[in-house]
């Protein structure tokens, strides 16, 4: 079964590039800023430095890394779906679900380990460049040698390979199902361990003294852990959202809004895949941008650093965790692509039915709007539950004192983003002639 | 029998007792040498109310005719008119909505939307035609398939004839002027086979459609008025009335010609 699993790979490269894609771009994330704790531990770095390396590799390192594992995860989730008739056809072949499960798993090991092998040189450009950032801004001192060790090493293939590996494990277990007719209870299971987890993790902030280093830490993890758990229960709250939408839907956009309730109301399981990345991206983009905007006021009000420091320090920060968001904002389009390519048999069908492309791609935007409110609702809620945990104890008020620029700009893009790839991909898609489309997979 | 006058403005050409008409087909496939002529001028005519079943070996160009005729395919050249009309050469959308009045299918694959129901996917024409909805005809349509007690059932919960059924109360719900059929007993055992090329022929007797419906078993072509043959693109005979036995010798027949002209490669049934 691995040497099916291997031909496989090679016949059909293009059905893995997401998945190389997102297992690439996460471990290059980790590995880059894993490769700060190596360097701290290099010979002859003096504390101020190893400590500044330390705090960067430890919060953004280690929010960023859970991050990617969910990142992943989400993305090997909608691969495995997506193969759910060749599954079938292998067991009507004669194939056991182990076999089943081994050549699925085996396929996302080998391919998460490619994925996190070709980060390994670019990481270590990535971290050179991190490092230098550092130094340029004065945070560590210009005689630290940048080292890519054994901890990013380690991290960066152990994290990728746990998520692809695992995710792919849950995912052909479920598509492996004769019949998935039991709405996971797993699926319940999770999600209400990664609210308990994200809820104590955001109390875990008030632990903490108000200058700690690692303040941010908590309530970015605290925020992820929501908006996984947010994800995993939207399979519960799309069907409200619809029940609101459905009006100004079918108004809006016809016949294609009228397929779009009927579509979500049944596939629910699947969109909350697609609503994992976008959860996360609002959520995260929300909650690191905004804990750094009070973190700057507060470094700025504080008086320790002087002014022109507090201002490097300001874009530093920013362009740290602007990398954190960029990655997000790269699994979102990459899940939509992935997701939407997927469907040009569906939207054959349709066509055959009567369908003009218009009242396709009418469809697959009210679908993206829905998709859109709801997770930008939910991913305001975890993000601003971080940030309100971080503001309450790091200033004395609860509410930060940025304003609505912030969010409307992650708005923005996370609307912009969802449209546009759903959109863009499905025009491209109709392209193909829907008798053609209709065979693809038939 | 019309719904509304947009419909009755729309097809002027309902008068003529022809349903489809084709004029020199040509389709041909790649480029250069190794091009294949799928469609060589090919011209056909059919009246109002028959049921052609159109014959021929694998690759004589009967899946292309049928694309053709249905604007599913652009022909390279020639003509396709429906109830009198030319089939337009415009964009998709247009090409979609000249069919939408006038054309139904029924394919092997059945083709239903998994996510509605069969009421939802009976209704879909409509919907997206955004014709007005009759739910008391849609219903006795599904009924006359034998469906009517599974209006709430999805198609994953539905046998291969019953889905079958669902797509042809599909195609009959817009009361097109032709049905297309592409093998549509192909994936369907003896029994419901039997059912679904019934409903096709009461299609044409009781309701006054016209069906053309491209098989390779003689036993479905038995119960169409006619037969077509099809080899290397082009037509190469009629059949009226045709029986079983009858169907089957003219398509060995047929092979024979074609291995008699082509000894490098033989053509099967």
């Amino acid at each position: 079964m691995f040497a099916l699993a291997m031909r496989s790979i090679r016949q059909r490269p293009g059905r893995f590039t997401a998945t190389l894609f997102s297992s690439f771009l996460g471990a290059l994330i980790i590995m880059t800023f894993n490769s700060m704790h190596d360097t701290a531990a290099g010979p002859g770095v003096d504390d101020r430095s190893a400590e500044t390396l330390t705090v960067a590799a430890s919060v953004v390192g280690g929010y960023g890394s859970l991050l990617v594992f969910f990142a992943v995860a989400s993305t090997l989730t909608v691969a495995v779906r997506q193969r759910s008739e060749e599954i079938q056809l292998l067991r009507t072949s004669g194939a056991t679900p182990a076999q089943i499960k081994r050549m699925i798993v085996g396929e996302a090991f080998v391919v998460a380990l490619l994925g996190a092998s070709l980060a390994v040189v670019p990481a270590m450009f990535g971290g050179q460049l991190l490092l230098d950032v550092f130094q340029d801004s004065g945070q560590v001192a210009g005689s630290v040698e940048h080292s890519f060790g054994a901890i990013a090493f380690a991290t960066g293939f152990d994290i990728t390979l746990l998520a692809a590996v695992g995710a792919a494990f849950l995912a052909v277990r479920r598509a492996g199902r004769a019949n998935g007719k039991r709405p996971g209870r797993a699926r319940n299971f999770f999600a209400c361990a990664a609210l308990v987890a994200g809820a104590l993790s955001l109390s875990a902030t008030f632990l903490l003294d108000s200058d700690a280093e690692i303040m941010m830490a908590p309530p970015a993890y605290g925020a992820i852990l929501l908006s996984v758990g947010c994800a995993l229960l939207s399979t519960r709250i799309l069907p409200g959202v619809l029940s609101v939408l459905e009006g100004p839907v079918t108004a809006l956009a016809g016949a294609g809004g009228y397929l779009t309730v009927r579509n979500m109301r049944q596939r629910a399981a699947q969109l909350s895949n697609v609503l994992m990345p976008l959860i996360l991206f609002t959520g995260m983009a929300v909650a690191t941008l905004y804990m750094q905007g009070v973190e700057n006021d507060a470094v700025k009000a504080s008086g320790l650093v002087k002014d022109a420091d507090a201002k490097t320090l300001e874009t530093l920060n920013y362009a740290v965790v602007g990398i954190i968001v960029a990655f997000c904002c790269i699994m979102l389009i990459n899940t939509l692509y992935a997701a939407t390519s997927y469907r040009v048999r569906e939207f054959g069908q349709q066509r055959l039915a009567g369908a003009t492309p218009q009242q396709v791609l009418a469809m697959v935007g009210a679908e993206s709007a829905v998709l859109t409110v709801t997770g930008v609702a939910l991913g305001s809620l975890t993000g601003f539950a971080g940030v309100l945990a971080f503001t309450s104890v790091r200033t004395d008020q609860v509410l930060p004192g940025q304003g609505l620029g912030i969010w409307l700009a992650v708005a923005g893009i996370a609307t912009a983003v969802t449209v546009g790839t759903s959109m863009g991909t499905a025009w491209r898609r109709l392209r193909t002639p829907a008798v053609d489309a209709v065979a693809v997979a038939a | 029998m019309l719904g509304n006058k947009r419909d009755r403005a729309g097809v002027s050409g309902r008068q003529t007792d022809e349903a489809l008409r084709l004029v020199k087909v040509s389709k041909s496939y790649g480029e250069g040498e190794s091009a294949v002529r799928a469609l060589d001028g090919v011209s056909l005519s059919l009246a109002r109310g028959t049921f052609t079943a159109v014959m021929g070996p694998s690759g004589s160009g009967k899946t292309t005719l049928l694309q053709c005729a249905a604007g599913l395919e652009r022909p390279d050249s020639g003509i396709v008119m429906v109830a009198g009309e030319e089939m337009s050469q415009g964009s998709e959308a247009q090409l979609t909505k000249f069919r939408r009045r006038r054309i139904g299918f029924v394919f092997q694959q059945y083709n239903l939307l998994p996510t509605l129901t069969v009421a939802q996917n009976t209704i879909l024409p409509l919907k997206l035609a955004g014709r007005r909805i009759d739910k008391a005809k849609a219903r006795a349509v599904l009924e006359q398939v034998g469906l009517g007690g599974r209006l709430r059932h999805r198609p994953d919960e539905l046998s291969g004839g019953q889905r079958q059924r669902v797509a042809i109360a599909r195609a009959l719900v817009t009361e097109p002027t032709v049905v297309f059929a592409d093998e549509p007993t192909g994936a369907l055992d003896i029994r419901s086979a039997r059912d679904v090329l019934r409903l096709l022929q009461e299609a044409v007797r009781v309701h006054g459609r016209t069906v053309v419906m491209v098989t390779h078993d003689p036993v479905a072509a038995s119960y169409a008025d006619s037969v077509v043959f099809l080899a290397d693109g082009r037509i190469a005979g009629h059949m009226e009335r045709p029986t079983v036995d009858a169907v089957a010798e003219r398509l060995a027949h047929l092979g024979d010609e074609l291995n008699g002209s082509d000894h490098a490669s033989p053509l099967g049934v």
